[in-house]
C-alpha cells in the first residue's frame, strides 16, 4: 500500500474536522447576462491560513469567481460557501474615497460595520502602521502615488481583521518595481495575520512568490486545468525569486497555461480547416 | 503673490482697454446731441453712482432683485436636490419624473410668466417662482448625473459591508456627486439672477426691481442710469458666480478638477 500524499493527508484532516475551511467553491458556473459562459464547473477548497493563487488568461472568469465568493455576484450554478463573515476584498483599483484622508478611508470598513469610534480609530492606526503609511495618514489619496494608494486599500481591508482575503489582481495597475514591493508587503502581512487568501492574478511570478498552491484556469469558459503546489517555506525572502526552484515552479505553471490553450487552438484550427 | 498678479492682470488690462474704447467712442465718434446712445463712462459714474439719490434708487432695485434671485435659488436647490435624490433611488421614479423636469426646461419661461401673474399676483411670489423654474433643471440634471456616476467598485465596497440605502447615499453618493452638484449650482445661480431680472421685466407692477428699472430708463432716455443699472446687475451676477466658485473649490478640493499639476504631464510613451 502506498503512503498518502500531502494533499491526501490535508483532505483527510478536513474530513476529520481538524482543519478549518475558509471557503469552499463547488461546481461553480457563471454565465453573464449576455449569455457568455465565463466559468464552468470550478471547485476548490481554501483552508484557514492558506494562500491560494489563481492564474489564467484574460476573460477566463477569475474575477467572476472572486465576486461570487465575496457575495457580489450570484452563481449561475453551484455554490460558494464561506465559513466566516470577516471577509476582506481588495479590488483591482485602490477604490478609495477621494474626499477622505488615508485615515478616513481605512476607518471606513469599521464605520460601515458599526464598530465603536475608539476601536475603529485604533484598528485603523494599526493597519496604517502595518503598511508603512503613518506619516501620510492625514493626506488625501489624490496626493499619493499609485503604490501608496494600493497600500491604503490593503490597510483598509486589514483594519477589518478579515479571516478570508479575496484579492482581485490588486497589483495589476502599478509598475514592476512597486509591484515587487507590494508583493513583499502582502506576504509579510499574510505571515503576520494568518488569514486565508484567494489571490487572482495575471502574473505567474507573483502567484508562485505568494501562494502555497497555484491553481490554473483554462481559457473561457474557465475550468480548473491544473494545480501546482509551492513548497517554499514562509516567510519567503524577495531573493527566492532568483532560485532555480522558483524558476522551475513558474515554468510548471507556465506549461500548464500553454497546454491549456493547446486543445483550444487545435479546435480552432480544425474549425478553420473544416470551414475552408 | 506672483501667480495672483498673473491672474488679475490680464482681465484688468482687457477692462481698461474696453473702458478706453468706450470713452473714445462716446466722446469722439458720437456727436453731443446723440450721446444718449452711448453715454461716456465718466458721465455714467457721475450720474448713476455718485448721485446719492440715483444710487440709492439703483441699490434698492438691486436689493429687491437679489432677494428674489436668492430665495428662488434657495428653493430650487432644496427642491432640485430632493427630486434628484428621489430619482436616484429607483429607476421607475426617474422614468416617471425626469421627462417632466425636461418639459419644464423646454417650455419657454416667458410663456409661463403671464400665467404666474394670473395665479399668484404680480408680487414677490410670482417672481420667486420664475427663478425657481429657471434654476431647477440644471440642479436636478447635474445632481442626478453625479449620484448615478459613482464608480461601480465603490458601490461594491459598500455592498461588501452590507451598507444600507441611506449610508450609501450619505457616505458615498452625495459626497461623490458634489463636483457635479456644484456645476449645476453655478449654472443655476447665474440663471436665477437672470430669472429675477426677466421676472421684473414682465411683472411691471409692485415694487421696482433692477429689471424694472432697466425697462423704464430707456423710455425716459436716461441712458446713464440704464448703463448704471446694467453694470450693477452684471456685477451682482459675477459676485454670485464667484461665490459659488469659491464654495465649490472649498468643498471639492479633493476633486481632480481642483488639482494643480506640479509639472506638465509627460508624453504618453516616455
Amino acid at each position: 500500500m502506498t503512503s498518502p500524499t500531502n494533499s491526501q493527508i490535508k483532505e483527510m484532516a478536513i474530513l476529520a474536522g481538524t482543519e478549518r475551511i475558509a471557503l469552499r467553491i463547488t461546481d461553480l458556473c457563471v454565465q453573464y447576462a449576455t449569455g457568455t459562459l465565463a466559468l464552468s464547473n470550478v471547485s476548490l477548497t481554501l483552508r484557514q491560513g492558506e494562500f491560494v493563487a489563481v492564474v489564467g488568461p484574460s476573460g477566463c472568469g477569475k474575477s467572476s469567481m472572486l465576486r461570487v465568493a465575496a457575495g457580489l455576484l450570484a452563481a449561475s450554478q453551484g455554490s460558494a460557501t464561506r465559513s466566516t463573515e470577516h471577509v476582506g476584498f481588495v479590488f483591482q483599483d485602490p477604490t478609495l474615497l477621494p474626499w477622505r484622508t488615508v485615515r478616513g478611508n481605512v476607518e471606513l470598513s469599521g464605520e460601515l460595520r458599526g464598530t465603536r469610534r475608539a476601536e475603529r480609530k485604533a484598528k485603523a492606526a494599526e493597519a496604517i502602521g502595518k503598511v508603512g503609511l503613518s506619516d501620510v495618514a492625514g493626506q488625501r489619496p489624490g496626493t499619493l502615488s499609485g503604490g501608496m494608494r494600493m497600500r491604503v486599500s490593503l490597510a483598509r481591508t486589514l483594519a477589518s481583521q478579515p479571516e478570508l482575503m479575496l484579492l482581485d489582481e490588486p497589483f495589476a495597475a502599478v509598475d514592476e518595481i512597486t509591484r515587487g514591493r507590494l508583493c513583499d508587503d502582502l506576504q509579510r502581512l499574510f505571515v503576520a495575520d494568518k488569514f486565508a487568501a484567494l489571490f487572482v492574478t495575471h502574473s505567474i511570478a507573483e502567484a508562485v512568490f505568494l501562494a502555497s498552491r497555484v491553481l490554473v484556469l483554462s481559457d473561457r469558459p474557465g475550468r480548473l486545468i491544473g494545480e501546482v503546489p509551492v513548497p517554499l517555506p514562509y516567510p519567503r525572502s524577495p531573493q527566492v525569486r532568483f532560485t532555480s526552484e522558483f524558476t522551475e515552479l513558474t515554468a510548471q505553471v507556465s506549461t500548464l497555461l500553454t497546454d491549456g490553450e493547446k486543445p483550444l487552438r487545435a479546435k480552432k484550427k480544425k474549425a478553420r480547416e473544416t470551414a475552408a | 503673490m506672483k501667480s495672483r498678479l498673473a491672474a488679475i492682470l490680464p482681465p484688468l488690462a482687457v477692462l481698461t482697454a474696453a473702458i478706453g474704447i468706450w470713452y473714445l467712442a462716446s466722446n469722439v465718434l458720437i456727436s453731443e446731441d446723440r450721446r444718449f446712445l452711448l453715454p461716456s463712462p465718466d458721465a455714467v459714474v457721475q450720474i448713476a453712482f455718485l448721485d446719492p439719490a440715483n444710487l440709492s434708487e439703483l441699490l434698492a432695485g438691486l436689493a429687491l432683485s437679489a432677494q428674489v434671485a436668492m430665495v428662488g435659488l434657495g428653493l430650487a436647490i432644496v427642491i432640485g436636490l430632493a427630486l434628484a435624490i428621489l430619482m436616484s433611488q429607483a429607476r421607475w421614479l426617474e422614468r416617471s419624473l425626469f421627462p417632466y423636469a425636461v418639459v419644464l426646461q423646454t417650455i419657454p419661461i416667458l410663456a409661463l410668466v403671464p400665467l404666474f401673474g394670473y395665479w399668484f399676483g404680480f408680487g414677490f411670489e410670482s417672481r420667486v417662482l420664475t427663478c425657481v423654474l429657471i434654476a431647477l433643471f440644471p440642479i436636478v440634471a447635474n445632481t442626478l448625473f453625479g449620484l448615478r456616476s459613482v464608480d461601480r467598485s465603490l458601490h461594491d465596497l459598500f455592498t461588501l459591508h452590507s451598507a444600507g440605502r441611506l449610508t450609501r447615499l450619505f457616505k458615498l453618493q452625495l459626497p461623490a456627486a458634489l463636483p457635479a452638484i456644484f456645476t449645476g449650482l453655478r449654472i443655476s445661480a447665474g440663471a436665477s439672477v437672470i430669472g429675477a431680472i426677466v421676472g421684473d421685466f414682465f411683472f411691471q407692477q409692485g415694487p421696482s426691481g433692477i429689471g424694472q428699472l432697466i425697462y423704464v430708463y430707456p423710455r425716459r432716455l436716461e441712458s446713464e442710469m440704464l448703463f448704471g443699472a446694467v453694470i450693477l446687475a452684471s456685477l451682482f451676477g459675477l459676485a454670485v458666480f464667484w461665490l459659488f466658485g469659491v464654495l465649490s473649490r472649498r468643498v471639492t478640493a479633493w476633486h481632480e478638477s481642483q488639482q494643480r499639476p506640479e509639472s506638465p504631464p509627460l508624453p504618453a510613451n516616455v
